[in-house]
C-alpha cells in the first residue's frame, strides 16, 4: 500500500471515530433517559430526578433494594432481598402486621378444632387478584398443592409447611395430592396438621403459602413471574435485573389501597449515601464513622436518622464433634475471652448491640434473664488449664464465608482477644460461600462465623432449627438430650406462656454449654427523608409500603 | 507452506476451533473443581438434602462431568446458552447480553477518549523530549492513572455531584447525562499508558535509518513526521488496540459498582463467586473468541500496513 | 567490518563493555529518573528490611478509643488504624507483599518467558510461531481468578495441613501460611502473564527481522541466538522497557484492587489494598486523612516511580535523536 493511500485510510478512520463521538454527544444532550426493560407491560416514567427534579414532589418512593436472587415466585423465595418484593405483590391466608402479629389477609377469620389439628379458614368476599378475578378456596388449594409438588422443587415447602398432612408425602412422590388441604366450599378451606402447633399460623405467613393465579400459570408457565398476578397491595410493573424493581399501587387491594403511586427500588447500588445526599433517594444508610455525630444530633443527617433493630443474631459456632471443641471447658474458655462491649464501642462505633443471649430482643419469647457467658479472661484461663487439651492444644481454624484477603475487622479483633487472654493463635480462614456451605454440612470446620435471620417471629425458628439434634441446620453437631426433650415438648405445647418458658430453659442450657458464642444483634441505621410519612419500624420484612405516603410540605 | 495472505487467513481461522475447544474443556472442568456448587448457594443455610438432590438433578449436576460437557456443547450449538442459577428467572442470554451491551458501549466511548487523547499526547511528549515539557505532560496524566479508581470515583462523585451540583448520579440508561462522569473517569486515566507507549514508539522510529534518510533527503520535518514517523509509530498501537478491544466486553467492576451501572463487570465477579456455571462459561468463551479473532485480525493488519512483514514464514 | 560501522548499529553507539558506564551516566543525568530510582530503592529496601526494623508488630491491636485512629505521633509515625495497629509497621509489611509479588511475577512471567517466547515466535515464524501463539491464546482464555479460587477451595484442607507442618517444622514459623499462599498465587499467575508481552514483542520482531542489518547478519551465518540478542533485542527494547515498567506499576495496582475486594492474599500479611479499603470513603478521609494518605501514597509513588523510570530508560537507549 502506498504512503498516500495509507495516510488517507488513517485519516478516514479518525474521521469515523469523530463522527461516532459526535453522535454520542448528540444522543446524550438530546435524549436523557430511557432504559430498556426485559419485563413486559408498561414502565411508568419514574422520576429519578437527581439535581434537576425533586423527589418530594409527586407520589413515588425511591429506595434501594437487593437484586432478587430467585424468581418472583413465592414458593421459590428463600432470601430476604426477594422476599421484600414478593410480600408486597402476593398475599396468603394470613400476614404479619407492623407489630409482627399474625393478622387475617385473604382469610377473614378462622376456627381451630379442640385438638388443635384442624384449622378452618373463611375467606373474605372482596379479595381479588390484580386482574380482578375473585379469589376462591380452590385457588388456595391449588397454591398449596403447587408448593408441595416435587416438580417445582420448592426449597422451603418442607421447612415451613411440613406439618400439614400430606405435604411431605406429596413432596416425596408418595401421594398425588395434599390430603390435608380440603376445599369445603368456595369460601372455606380446612387445613389439617400432623400435630398441634402454636406457631403454625406464623409459618403460614411465609411466602411459600401465598396464593397464586392458576389461570396465569397454566397459560404462561415459563414467564409468568415477569408480570405476576398476585393479591398483594402492589403490582410489579418493571423488573430490570441489576437496575430497578418498580411496584405500582393495586387499587383493588382488599385491606385498603396504598397511598403511594409507586415504589422504585434501585438495585444497582452505587454510592447510596452520596445519592441520598444528592436528593436522588428517599432512604439511605448512615456510615458507621458518622454514627456518633448523627446520634448526638450534630450532623446534618441527624434529623433523618431512624435506627432499626433487626431480628438477627450473629454468632461464632463450635463444631462440638471435633477437637478441641468437644470439650465444653474449652468452649467456655473461648466464650469468656471476647470483650464484645469493647469491640462494639471502639471498632463498630456502637452500631450494633451486644448479644447477651440467642434470641434477639424483638423476638417474642426473648427473656432478659437468660444470659450467656460474659467477659472474664481470668476465669477463661483457669477453665482452659483444667481442660483435657491444656498444653496440647491442636491448631485451631476459624472459617468464615469470604473470598480471601483480609478477614473482617470484627473477626480480627476477636482473634486478638483470644491471643491475649488465652495465648492461643486462631487461624482465620476464608472460604467461598458455596464451598463454605458444603464443608459446613460435612462437619469439617472447628469453628465458624455465622448469622441467622428470623423467618417468622417465633423462638422455634431459632432454637429448634439450630440446636435440635435432628435438625438439618444444626451444623454444630450439638446434641444435648435435655435440650432435645424441651424442644420436642415445645413443638406441641399450645399454651404460649408455657411454650416460651420451655424455650427459655432450652436457651439457657444451650448458652451454658457454650454451643455457640452469640456476638451481636445488628441495627440498621436508616436515614429517611423528612417528606416521607409513616415510615414503619419493623425488625423483619413484612408488607409495609402501603402505609407510607409523601408529603412535600414536610420537606425541610 | 501456504502461499499468500489468503492461505494464512484461512489457516489462522481454522486454528481458532481447536483453541476454543481446549479453552472450553479446561474452564468447564475448573469451575466444577471447587467443592461447592450452585445448589449449595441456592439453598444457603436452609438446606434440605431431598430438595438439593432434586435441584441437582434438574440442572444435571449429578451426571458425570464429560456427559455434562457434551450436553452443554450440544446446547451451545443449538443456541441454548444455559440458565443462570443466580437469576433463576432468566436464561444466560437474557441476563448477560444486555449487561454486556451496556458495558461494551461505555467501554467503547471511554476507549475513544483514551486513544484520541493518548496518541497526540504521546507524540507531543516524544517530540518535546529533552525539555521539561516531556516529563511534565506525562507526569500529569500519570497522576490521574496512579490514583486507584475506587478512590478516584467517590472523590469525583462527591465533588461534582454534591459540591458543585452539576451532575446527577444514578443509572438512567447509557445515553444520559449521568453517564458523562463515568465515561470520563473510565477513559481519562488510561491516557497515561497510551501516551507513554506512543512516545516510546515515536522515539524508536525517529531514531531509525529511514527517518534519517528522509531528513537527509531534505524533506521538511512535518512531512517526515506525518508520512513516516506517524505511520510506523502507530504499528504497536494497532497491537495495543487489538488487545484492548476484547476487554471491552469485560466491563469495569469498580465503575459499575460505584455508579450503579448494570454492566458485565459486576456480574462476572458475582458469577464466579456464586458459582454460576453457565454464565461463567459463556463469558469465558465469548471473550476468548473475541481475543482469538482480534489476534487474527490485527496480525493481518500488521502484515498489510508494514510491507516488510511476511507473515507465516519460517526462519532461522 | 570495522568498529565504527558496527557501532552504528548498536544503540548507545558503543560496544558492549563501556556501554554500561555510559548508560548509567546518562541515567543519572536525568534528574527525575534519579529521584524515581532513589524512591524505588527506598521502597524495596523498606520492604526487605521492614519486618525486622518495624517499631511495632503490624498485627498488634490496641482496641481502645484513645489508641485507635490516632494521627501521626512520635510513637506511631503514620498513626494507627481502626484496630489500634501501628500504620507505619503495616505499611512496611505491605511493601514487602508488593515487592515480592511484583518481582516474582515480572521476573519469571513477563521478563523471561514473555520476552523470550515473543522473540522466538517472531523471528522463527512458522511452526514455532503457531505453537507459541496458539498456546498463548488458550492460556489467555482461562481466567486466572477462577483458577485461583478453584484451587484455593479444592485444596484448602491440604493447604492448611502443609502450612501447619511448615509452621511447626521449619524456620518459617508464623509466616508459613503466607509463603504457601504466595507460592500458589504466583504459581497460578505466572504461566498466564507472558501472553500479552509476547504478542507485542512478536509484532515488533516481525517488522525488524526484515531489516537490512538482520538480513546481513543472517547472510554472514550468525546463529539464531546471536541475532536475537544483538540485533533484535535492542530494537524492541524501548517498547519492552515501557511495557515492563508499566507492568510493575500495573501489577501493584491489580494487587491493590484484588485485596481491596477481599480476593487477594490472606492475612497475616498486610497489603496496600486492605489498608486503603479501611481508609477509603470520603467521610473517613475527612475525619482521618492520615489513613488514606499513609496507605495510598507509598503505592501511588511506586506507580509513578516505575513509569517515569521506564520513560527515562527509553531515552537512555535511544539517545540519538537530534533535538529540534
Amino acid at each position: 500500500m502506498s504512503n498516500r493511500t495509507l495516510t488517507l485510510l488513517m485519516g478516514f478512520v479518525a474521521f469515523l471515530i469523530l463522527i461516532v463521538g459526535i453522535v454520542f454527544v448528540i444522543a446524550v444532550v438530546g435524549g436523557g433517559g430511557g432504559s430498556s426493560s426485559t419485563a413486559a407491560s408498561t414502565s411508568p416514567k419514574t422520576s429519578s430526578s437527581g439535581v434537576t427534579g425533586d423527589i418530594c414532589q409527586g407520589n413515588t418512593l425511591v429506595t434501594f433494594g437487593e437484586d432478587p436472587a430467585s424468581v418472583l415466585d413465592p414458593i421459590q423465595v428463600r432470601d430476604v432481598g426477594t422476599a421484600e418484593y414478593v410480600i408486597e405483590i402476593f398475599g396468603g391466608l394470613v400476614t404479619l402486621d407492623l407489630n409482627l402479629k399474625v393478622q387475617p389477609d385473604i382469610a377473614a377469620s378462622w376456627k381451630v378444632s379442640p385438638d388443635g389439628k384442624a384449622y378452618t379458614f373463611t375467606l373474605r368476599d372482596n379479595v381479588v387478584f390484580q386482574n380482578n378475578r375473585k379469589v376462591t378456596a380452590q385457588d388456595v388449594k391449588y397454591s398449596l398443592e403447587r408448593a408441595a409438588d416435587p416438580a417445582n422443587n420448592s426449597p422451603t415447602v418442607t421447612l415451613y409447611l411440613g406439618n400439614i398432612v400430606g405435604v411431605l408425602d406429596r413432596y416425596n412422590g408418595k401421594a398425588k395430592d395434599v390430603s390435608g388441604v380440603k376445599v369445603i366450599d368456595d369460601k372455606t378451606v380446612e387445613i389439617d396438621l400432623l400435630q398441634p402447633s402454636d406457631y403454625f399460623l406464623a409459618e403460614l405467613t411465609q411466602p411459600v403459602a401465598f396464593v397464586v393465579d392458576h389461570e396465569q400459570i397454566d397459560k404462561d408457565p415459563r414467564n409468568w413471574t415477569q408480570h405476576p398476578n398476585g393479591t398483594g397491595p402492589f403490582k410489579l410493573s418493571q423488573f430490570t435485573p441489576a437496575d430497578k424493581v418498580v411496584l405500582t399501587r393495586n387499587d383493588r387491594y382488599h385491606l385498603g389501597a396504598a397511598k403511594l403511586d409507586s415504589v422504585v427500588f434501585e438495585l444497582g447500588g452505587g454510592s447510596l449515601l452520596t445519592r441520598y445526599q444528592n436528593n436522588e433517594l428517599h432512604i439511605g444508610a448512615v456510615p458507621p464513622i458518622d454514627l456518633e455525630a448523627v446520634k448526638a444530633g450534630t450532623s446534618s443527617l441527624s434529623a433523618d436518622y431512624k435506627p432499626q433493630p433487626l431480628m438477627d443474631t450473629s454468632y461464632i459456632a463450635f463444631n462440638t464433634r471435633q477437637a478441641p471443641f468437644d470439650d465444653p471447658l474449652v468452649r467456655e474458655a473461648f466464650a469468656m475471652s471476647i470483650d464484645r462491649d469493647r469491640i462494639n464501642t471502639v471498632l463498630l462505633y456502637g452500631t450494633q448491640r451486644v448479644a447477651t443471649s440467642i434470641l434477639p430482643p424483638e423476638m417474642p419469647g426473648h427473656n432478659d434473664q437468660v444470659a450467656g457467658y460474659g467477659y472474664d479472661p481470668a476465669k477463661a484461663k483457669q477453665l482452659l488449664a483444667q481442660s483435657k487439651y491444656a498444653g496440647k492444644m491442636p491448631h485451631i481454624t476459624l472459617t468464615y464465608a469470604g473470598a480471601g484477603g483480609d478477614a473482617p475487622e470484627i473477626l480480627q479483633a476477636i482473634q486478638s482477644g483470644w491471643q491475649d487472654a488465652l495465648g492461643i493463635t486462631v487461624d482465620l480462614q476464608a472460604s467461598e460461600y458455596s464451598a463454605y456451605l458444603r464443608d459446613l454440612r460435612k462437619g469439617t470446620y472447628q469453628m465458624f462465623d455465622a448469622g441467622w435471620a428470623a423467618d417468622y417471629p417465633d423462638p422455634e425458628d431459632f432454637l429448634d432449627k439450630l440446636f435440635a439434634s435432628d435438625s438439618q441446620q444444626n451444623e454444630q453437631g450439638y446434641n444435648n438430650p435435655a435440650v432435645d426433650a424441651l424442644l420436642k415438648q415445645a413443638r406441641t405445647e399450645t399454651d404460649r406462656t408455657k411454650r416460651f418458658s420451655l424455650y427459655s430453659q432450652a436457651e439457657q442450657k444451650i448458652l451454658d454449654d457454650a454451643a455457640i458464642i452469640p456476638t451481636f444483634w445488628p441495627i440498621d441505621h436508616t436515614l429517611v427523608k423528612s417528606c416521607v410519612q409513616n415510615w414503619p419500624s419493623v425488625a423483619m420484612p413484612v408488607p409495609k409500603y402501603r402505609y407510607i405516603s409523601i408529603d412535600a410540605s414536610k420537606e425541610k | 507452506m501456504g502461499a499468500g495472505l489468503f492461505g494464512y487467513t484461512v489457516r489462522r481461522l481454522l486454528w481458532c476451533i481447536p483453541v476454543l475447544l481446549t479453552v472450553s474443556v479446561i474452564v468447564f472442568w475448573i469451575v466444577r473443581l471447587a467443592p461447592g456448587d450452585p445448589v449449595d448457594t441456592l439453598l444457603g443455610q436452609r438446606y434440605d438434602p431431598a430438595v438439593a438432590d432434586r435441584l441437582r438433578h434438574k440442572y444435571g449436576y449429578d451426571q458425570p462431568i464429560y456427559q455434562q460437557y457434551f450436553t452443554y456443547m450440544n446446547n451451545l450449538f443449538h443456541g441454548d446458552l444455559g440458565v443462570s442459577t443466580r437469576h433463576q428467572d432468566f436464561t444466560v442470554k437474557q441476563v448477560v447480553l444486555p449487561k454486556m451491551w451496556v458495558s461494551t458501549q461505555i467501554g467503547f466511548y471511554a476507549m475513544i477518549i483514551t486513544f484520541m487523547l493518548g496518541i497526540p499526547v504521546g507524540v507531543y511528549a516524544a517530540l518535546a523530549r529533552g525539555t521539561f515539557l516531556d516529563p511534565l505532560i506525562i507526569g500529569s496524566w500519570l497522576m490521574l492513572d496512579a490514583i486507584p479508581i475506587f478512590v478516584l470515583i467517590p472523590v469525583a462523585q462527591w465533588f461534582f455531584a454534591l459540591k458543585l451540583g452539576i451532575v446527577g448520579l444514578g443509572y438512567d440508561g447509557v445515553y444520559s447525562s449521568h453517564m458523562i462522569l463515568p465515561i470520563l473517569l473510565l477513559g481519562l486515566p488510561g491516557v497515561a499508558g497510551v501516551a507513554r507507549l506512543m512516545r516510546a514508539s515515536v522515539i524508536t522510529v525517529v531514531g531509525e535509518d529511514y527517518v534519517r534518510t528522509a531528513r537527509a533527503k531534505g524533506l521538511k520535518d512535518e512531512t517526515v513526521i506525518i508520512t513516516h514517523v506517524a505511520r510506523n509509530a502507530l504499528l504497536p498501537m494497532v497491537s495495543i488496540i487489538g488487545l484492548s478491544l476484547p476487554g471491552l466486553v469485560g466491563g469495569e467492576l469498580f465503575l459499575e459498582e460505584l455508579f450503579g451501572i448494570p454492566g458485565i463487570g459486576q456480574e462476572s465477579l458475582q458469577a464466579v463467586l456464586a458459582p454460576d456455571f453457565d454464565v461463567v462459561l459463556f463469558l469465558v468463551l465469548f471473550s476468548s473468541t473475541l481475543f482469538v479473532l482480534a489476534n487474527v485480525l490485527f496480525d493481518l493488519l500488521y502484515g498489510v500496513i508494514d510491507p516488510r512483514i511476511r507473515l507465516g514464514e519460517a526462519r532461522g | 567490518m570495522n568498529a565504527a560501522t558496527v557501532a552504528e548499529y548498536y544503540p548507545g553507539g558503543e560496544l558492549a563493555p563501556p556501554q554500561r558506564w555510559v548508560f548509567l551516566r546518562r541515567l543519572f543525568g536525568k534528574k527525575i529518573a534519579t529521584v524515581a530510582l532513589m524512591y524505588l530503592l527506598i521502597f524495596y529496601g523498606a520492604g526487605i528490611v521492614g519486618p525486622f526494623v518495624a517499631p511495632h508488630d503490624p498485627n498488634k491491636q490496641e482496641l481502645t478509643v484513645q489508641a485507635r485512629l490516632q494521627g501521626p505521633s512520635q510513637d506511631h509515625l503514620f498513626g494507627t488504624d481502626a484496630l489500634g495497629r501501628d500504620l507505619f509497621s503495616r505499611v512496611l509489611s505491605s511493601a514487602r507483599t508488593t515487592i515480592i509479588f511484583t518481582a516474582i511475577v515480572i521476573l519469571t512471567g513477563e521478563f523471561l518467558v514473555g520476552l523470550g517466547l515473543g522473540l522466538l515466535a517472531g523471528y522463527r515464524g512458522g511452526r514455532t510461531d503457531t505453537a507459541i501463539m496458539r498456546t498463548g491464546e488458550v492460556l489467555a482464555g482461562i481466567p486466572t481468578l477462577i483458577l485461583m479460587l478453584a484451587i484455593a477451595a479444592s485444596f484448602r484442607q491440604r493447604i492448611n495441613d502443609v502450612s501447619f507442618w511448615l509452621q511447626d517444622h521449619t524456620w518459617l514459623g508464623q509466616d508459613a501460611k503466607l509463603w504457601v499462599k504466595f507460592t500458589i498465587v504466583i504459581g497460578v499467575t505466572v504461566p498466564f502473564s507472558w501472553v500479552g508481552t509476547s504478542r507485542i514483542i512478536r509484532g515488533q520482531v516481525l517488522s525488524i527481522r526484515e531489516s537490512t542489518y538482520v538480513l546481513a547478519a543472517e547472510a554472514m551465518g550468525a546463529s539464531t541466538w546471536r541475532i536475537l540478542w544483538y540485533h533484535l533485542l535492542p530494537g524492541i527494547l524501548p517498547i519492552f522497557i515501557v511495557g515492563l515498567s508499566s507492568s510493575m506499576a500495573g501489577i501493584a495496582g491489580a494487587e491493590v484492587a484484588l485485596s481491596y475486594l477481599g480476593l487477594g492474599i490472606d492475612p497475616p500479611a498486610a497489603s496496600f489494598g486492605t489498608l486503603i479499603g479501611g481508609a477509603g470513603g470520603v467521610r473517613t478521609f475527612q475525619d482521618h486523612p492520615h489513613l488514606l494518605i499513609a496507605s495510598a501514597l507509598p503505592v501511588v509513588l511506586f506507580f509513578f516511580a516505575w513509569n517515569l523510570l521506564g520513560d527515562a530508560l527509553v531515552d537512555v537507549f535511544e539517545p540519538r535523536t537530534n533535538r529540534r
